[in-house]
């Protein structure tokens, strides 16, 4: 049995430090998740909240034999996203994307010199502003992907959608964002 | 196998993957010599999704788990090590803390040898010491009696004072007055005779009452008391 379905056996049965491991294991992953969707730290931090607390109540309902327990766990912060962007359809209009828009954090090499960080920083800011352009459902299915690393497979469950659309959507994500960034000006790595 | 740039579009993800069968792979690979917007397309997206999966994960903030944990088992104890003696130790060693202890100790030693040179040697000999601590005590314990019987009196007289008005509400028989003053039938009224006992039955009623009342309070003083309030009195009215 892999560790976290282990874990959530224990919690099942009452054992809290089990579900703190569970916590610390994923948050990072579900904050991620969260934080990309939305382009905002303090919205992913009180949806991962929000994650987390659906999680706790509903762990019961996971049976491992539906998938893997992250598998499970990106479903239920997806779908509370998919809430969330419905919620606040009506702000979104009258805010303006390019306002406070978070910047993705790029992998540091020992080698690199402040003014490529830079560089890479303001790439970074760019890349969120043309994944915020995007439709929410090309844009989860980029995220998944791409930033999530997660396989059609999982995409699929999550989604609740057939591989090929999940697929199809991917590469229309793909190529709408690649013309986004031209318009922006930004060339790829 | 044909190959045009709608199936570039649809296939991107395969192409990506390098998942596209043997033939396909080659279709594409004939079909973008010659096409530069799907060449141009493909390395596009590649070089995106390159960088979006070099992108490293966000760090989410120190305190959400803490807060995922307090919303979901509740708010946690917070366990305070102690700091053992190296913690103290590096407390103490702090700059502005030695500084304030120097500080602390040279106001000790001024008021200190302040303290000695007024007092000189027989002040801060220890028999003066305590012969001065003994007469100290005995002094406060003198008023602290002297305090508690002076409340004892001025509780009695006005306890005797509110008591007053029933034990006197019965006529006062006045000893030198006569046994009747009403003249008998037939009998002249007699002039108002000038002996000090009959004026005094002219008194109004309360100062008598109070006056009786003043005289069995003394009689109920202790001692010393009395001989205090006795003094003070031949003092005022020699």
């Amino acid at each position: 049995m892999e560790p976290d379905a282990q874990l959530v056996q224990l919690c099942l049965r009452g054992d809290g430090p089990s579900w703190e491991e569970l916590v610390r294991r994923h948050t990072r992953r579900v904050f991620n998740l969260c934080y990309r969707f939305t382009g905002n730290s303090s919205s992913a931090e009180d949806l991962s909240q929000e994650v987390f607390l659906r999680v706790f109540r509903t762990l019961p309902s996971y049976q491992s034999s539906q998938g893997a327990f992250p598998t499970w766990l990106t479903s239920v912060t997806r779908n509370l996203l998919v809430d969330h962007y419905r919620r606040t359809r009506r702000d979104r209009i009258t805010d303006s994307i390019d306002d406070a828009m978070p910047q993705l954090e790029e992998r540091q090499s020992p080698a690199r010199t402040p003014d490529k960080l830079a560089l890479a920083s303001e790439l970074s800011a760019q890349l969120q502003r043309g994944l915020a352009r995007l439709s929410p459902e090309l844009r989860e299915a980029v995220i998944l992907r791409d930033l999530q690393g997660l396989d059609y497979g999982e995409i699929r469950t999550v989604l609740q959608i057939p591989e090929g659309t999940v697929k199809s959507r991917i590469n229309r994500g793909r190529i709408e964002l690649a013309r986004i960034l031209e318009e922006m000006g930004v060339r790829p790595a | 196998m044909d190959w045009n740039c709608t199936l570039t579009e649809e296939r991107l993800s395969d192409l990506l993957d390098a998942s596209l069968l043997p033939d396909e792979a080659a279709a594409y690979s004939a079909h973008a010599v010659g096409c530069a917007r799907c060449a141009k397309l493909v390395a596009q997206v590649g070089g995106l999704v390159t960088r979006m999966q070099r992108s490293a994960l966000v760090e989410e903030p120190p305190a959400l788990v803490g807060k995922i944990l307090d919303a979901t088992l509740g708010p946690r104890k917070q366990t305070r090590v102690s700091p053992g003696w190296s913690g103290w130790l590096s407390a103490i060693w702090q700059p502005r803390f030695a500084m304030g202890l120097v500080t602390a100790a040279a106001s000790l030693v001024i008021v200190a040898h302040a303290l000695g040179s007024a007092a000189g040697k027989s002040g801060m000999n220890p028999v003066n010491l305590v012969r001065g601590a003994n007469r100290q005590a005995h002094l406060t314990y003198a008023h602290g009696v002297k305090f508690v019987n002076d409340l004892r009196v001025v509780y009695e007289i006005q306890s005797r004072l509110s008591s007053q008005p029933e034990s006197f509400s019965e006529p006062i028989s006045v000893p030198a007055a006569k046994p009747s003053l009403k003249p008998e039938p037939g009998q002249e009224q007699q002039q108002p005779s000038n002996d000090p006992h009959e004026k005094s039955q002219t008194v109004p009623h309360s100062i008598r009452r109070d006056a009786r009342a003043v005289v069995e309070l003394a009689v109920m003083l202790p001692d010393s008391f009395s001989e205090n309030w006795q003094t003070g009195a031949l003092r005022r009215n020699p």
